[in-house]
């Protein structure tokens, strides 16, 4: 209750730029679908990074991969907010021995907020969004 | 056709013994210099569709294997060929031009070994950018100690995961 009325007071919705390259499309969806639904938080997947407010880099990146999520970085009106979704994007996770993917999204790129799990739960995104709506409201 | 008629056909037209592996399954074994007269023949025989082509490293022989899995949509048939090259330098014909989807794969086995593959148009990276190490998969590549340098380099706590290994 205490954080729907703090969700009324938001100045704007949190759009979001997803750069998923690994399995964790899969793991956001049910948040996007119907049962979590970010979407009644004023959080849409958007079709540019031109237009979102925050980022949320999905599971592993590769050397290749990690040099477009840059570029996205770089496309987004600051501020911007990146999430890291789930183990890999964290530290690397089954693929901590690989020769081609990076271990630890924050060496690349500011990264604003971790969420871990393998997958990461719905309620755990829910979460982490949550302290996305207190960062825009501290700074609103 | 059965597995019999197309292997005693193969055998007729290139002088190539043809293995029948199990039902609907044959392979044969080529020269690497005979490779691309033996590939017209069997894409004139119906084996349209090249389905994927691999290369396994001997390093134990100082040879890669060299594989083209064929497959004959008329006749359902399944047929392999194998061939083997010298892993220093490692060179061959390009197929692509008999097969176009050899294309892709042989720029992939380009990253991922080092073979030329002769003919072939692109054999610019696909996955790996600025790639200046042995090729990955290559078994005399110390991917273990790749990573250490590369990614952990400066990390106490991930250099507990190498030293389990040993």
């Amino acid at each position: 209750m205490e954080d729907a009325k703090k969700l009324k007071r938001l100045v704007k919705s949190v759009w979001v730029f997803n750069w998923f390259n690994s399995c964790g499309f899969t793991e956001i969806l049910p948040v996007v679908g119907s049962r979590w639904d970010m979407e009644r938080f004023g959080m849409i997947p958007v079709a540019s990074p031109r237009h979102a407010d925050c980022l949320i880099i999905a599971g592993y990146q590769t050397e290749k991969s990690i040099r477009r999520a840059q570029r996205i970085y770089r496309q987004m009106p600051k501020p911007a907010v990146v999430i890291g979704l789930g183990s890999c994007s964290m530290s690397g996770g089954m693929y901590w021995d690989s020769y081609n993917t990076i271990k630890r999204l924050s060496d690349y790129i500011p990264v604003d907020l971790y969420i871990p799990g393998c997958p990461p739960r719905p309620e755990a995104i829910l979460k982490g969004i949550m302290s996305i709506f207190r960062e825009v409201e501290d700074h609103a | 056709m059965h597995e019999k008629e197309i292997a005693g056909k193969i055998g007729r037209k290139t002088g190539m013994k043809v293995d029948i592996t199990r039902k609907r399954r044959m392979s044969v074994r080529t020269d690497s210099r005979g490779l691309r007269e033996f590939c017209v023949c069997a894409k004139e025989l119906g084996f349209g569709h090249l389905s994927a082509v691999s290369v396994t490293d001997f390093i134990g022989e100082g040879e890669y294997e060299i594989l083209y899995f064929l497959w004959s949509y008329q006749d359902g048939l399944a047929l392999t060929v194998k061939t083997r090259i010298g892993r220093e330098e490692p060179s061959i014909d390009s197929v692509s031009d008999i097969w176009g989807e050899a294309q892709i794969h042989e720029r992939e086995l380009h990253e991922l070994f080092g073979v030329e593959f002769v003919g072939n148009a692109d054999l610019s990276e696909l996955f790996l950018e600025g790639w200046n190490q042995t090729p990955p998969f290559r078994k005399d590549f110390d991917w273990r100690e790749y990573v250490r340098s590369r990614y952990y380099r400066n990390e106490g706590r991930e250099r507990g995961y190498f030293e389990v290994e040993k």
